[in-house]
């Protein structure tokens, strides 16, 4: 037992955006959540970083409830995300965008002084190791701002790593990626977590999800429709249902073939 | 033109280049909570006037050194911007931004009346150093306290470009003036960076009006007027947002209200000067650095 969203609830005025979910993702798995556009895969994951606070339901990791915690301190306790619509700090430099989120959830209240004026500092994983892994080395003094699209979305991934998480959330990494890129990620993911990252991935590219998910949840109108592994959700009725129409019944059969 | 007008337009330049350096601090502050918030303070020059009083107040009551005195009143004003924060800015809402323009124009004329009670309204004398000290360079004459004003000025200036691009603070500031969502899932704590913030900018202010009351030797209340008005026309100048557009606003706002008071006098200058307002609002509204970065 790892991250556990249980009885989670969000609405807006009369939208359930998310309604009575409960998940379990458990230690070193690789968790996808899909869904059909706005059945509530962004506000989940708006809930469990706290950006939003839910209206009922709790958020915790490994027992601890992150339901009160504001979203720095969940960021020190080993949450972290990327996001769809690339949020880089585009006037700071690669490197500077990783030091950032290596060092940020690092302060505390009795380094206060020391670790706000005295530049350095070697906390967390290694930038130069994290630049490699993204393949952005050579571009590690670049402003963020001027890099490729593709870049910048490896550099969110890399960034969300700096800050050392226990759970990664990816919100749509795929999107706008090629196949080849897409398997290229596929790769990243796999090897983040063997390195011990628990993964909540969620993503429309159904080859990606089907083929690295240990065990996925559908949404559906705020509410969690299926569990399971990728071949249980394939099968489920239910699910062709839910995205019957949407134009997604094809992507699904192309995956399962 | 005649060789002695030229020379009392090369003097006017000289003096009020160097006295701008005070406007461009001011403009810096503006900037500075604008680049974090995204929002405008404009309790700002008040603010750093009433500091300006917290040291005036060490100086008619013991006699304080000069050095004492600019620095309590830097101090002074940090506080009162510390205050202001969780006034005006710390809990109105983050998406209403008129809520806090609104508490800080109210608590800018708050801070007035106090000021204008405290003090009964009445200039007092300021601390004013190297008053007799004149630098000749030929016919132009360079005054000692101006020049101590640059220089107080500019060091803080460097002071605070080390804070923003050599420290971790730094990094931290910036990197939530660009993405202060992504910042704090980063886990830096936006609101401690805010209030760093209110802070540093209170000091900045607090020099700018201990050194615009140490140029004339006296401290009077009206000075928060100039120092709001000529603070909000820098960075209009200059490009809200933009640090180094803050310094050249200042020093082109410095320069050109001392030479419209060699031109038209003392009644007319600041029409000029708020002209140049309109001019640019007009004409480049995004300011000489206006920065075409976009963010939510």
């Amino acid at each position: 037992m790892m991250l556990t969203l249980e009885n989670l609830s969000k609405h807006f005025g009369g939208v359930r955006a998310v309604d009575d979910v409960s998940l379990t993702i458990k230690e070193g798995e690789i968790f996808g959540l899909i869904g059909p556009n706005g059945s509530g895969k962004s506000t989940t994951v708006n809930l469990i970083t706290g950006l939003y606070t839910p209206t009922a339901g709790t958020v915790s990791l490994d027992g601890w409830d992150l339901t009160a915690l504001p979203q720095h301190s969940r960021t020190s306790r080993g949450v972290a995300r990327t996001f769809q619509n690339i949020r880089l700090f585009g006037n700071l430099t690669v490197a500077q965008n990783l030091w950032v989120a290596q060092n940020g959830h690092e302060q505390r209240r009795e380094h206060f002084l020391s670790r706000w004026f005295k530049p350095g500092g070697e906390h967390g994983p290694d930038i130069d190791e994290l630049l490699q892994f993204s393949r952005l080395y050579s571009k590690r003094d670049v402003l963020a701002g001027n890099l490729s699209f593709g870049e910048m979305r490896r550099l969110e991934m890399a960034r969300a790593l700096a800050s050392a998480p226990r759970v990664l959330l990816l919100d749509e990494p795929a999107a706008g990626a090629s196949l080849e890129d897409a398997e290229l990620l596929a790769e990243r993911i796999r090897a983040v977590r063997d390195q011990g990252v628990t993964v909540l991935l969620i993503e429309h590219m159904m080859e990606l999800v089907m083929g690295i998910t240990d065990r996925l949840a559908v949404l559906n109108f705020g509410q969690k429709i299926a569990e399971g592994t990728p071949s249980d959700i394939q099968d489920d009725p239910q699910v062709r249902a839910a995205y019957l129409g949407s134009g997604h019944d094809e992507k699904m059969e192309r995956a399962s073939a | 033109m005649d060789y002695f007008f030229f020379i009392d337009l090369i003097q006017s330049t000289v003096d009020g280049l160097l006295f701008g350096t005070t406007y461009a601090l001011i403009g810096i502050g503006f900037t500075l909570i604008f680049g974090v918030m995204r929002k405008l303070n404009l309790a700002y020059g008040a603010a750093a006037l009433a500091g300006t009083y917290i040291g005036l107040v060490l100086f008619l009551t013991f006699d304080a050194h000069p050095a004492i005195v600019f620095l309590a009143s830097a101090l002074g004003s940090g506080a009162i911007g510390l205050v202001v924060y969780l006034c005006c800015f710390r809990f109105t809402p983050t998406h209403y931004p008129m809520a806090s323009l609104l508490a800080s124009v109210g608590m800018l004329l708050f801070i007035d009346e106090v000021v204008i009670h405290a003090s009964h309204g009445l200039p007092y004398p300021y601390p004013s150093v190297f008053r007799d000290a004149i630098i000749e360079a030929g016919d132009i004459w360079i005054r000692g306290d101006l020049l101590f004003v640059f220089f107080m000025c500019v060091v803080a200036m460097a002071i605070l470009f080390w804070l923003l691009y050599r420290t971790p603070l730094g990094l931290a500031t910036r990197a939530v003036s660009q993405q202060p969502r992504a910042a704090q899932l980063c886990g830096i704590d936006v609101t401690r960076v805010n209030m760093m913030t209110f802070g540093i900018a209170g000091i900045l202010g607090g020099i700018a009006g201990a050194m615009t009351a140490a140029a004339v030797g006296v401290l009077s209340p009206v000075i928060a007027m100039g120092l709001t008005v000529k603070g909000l026309i820098v960075v209009v100048i200059g490009g809200l947002g933009s640090i180094p557009g803050a310094i050249i606003g200042g020093l082109l706002v410095g320069a050109a209200e001392n030479i419209f008071l060699l031109l038209r006098g003392v009644t007319e200058r600041d029409i000029y000067v708020m002209l140049l307002l309109f001019i640019f609002l007009t004409l480049r509204p995004g300011g000489l650095f206006g920065s075409a970065q976009t963010r939510d």
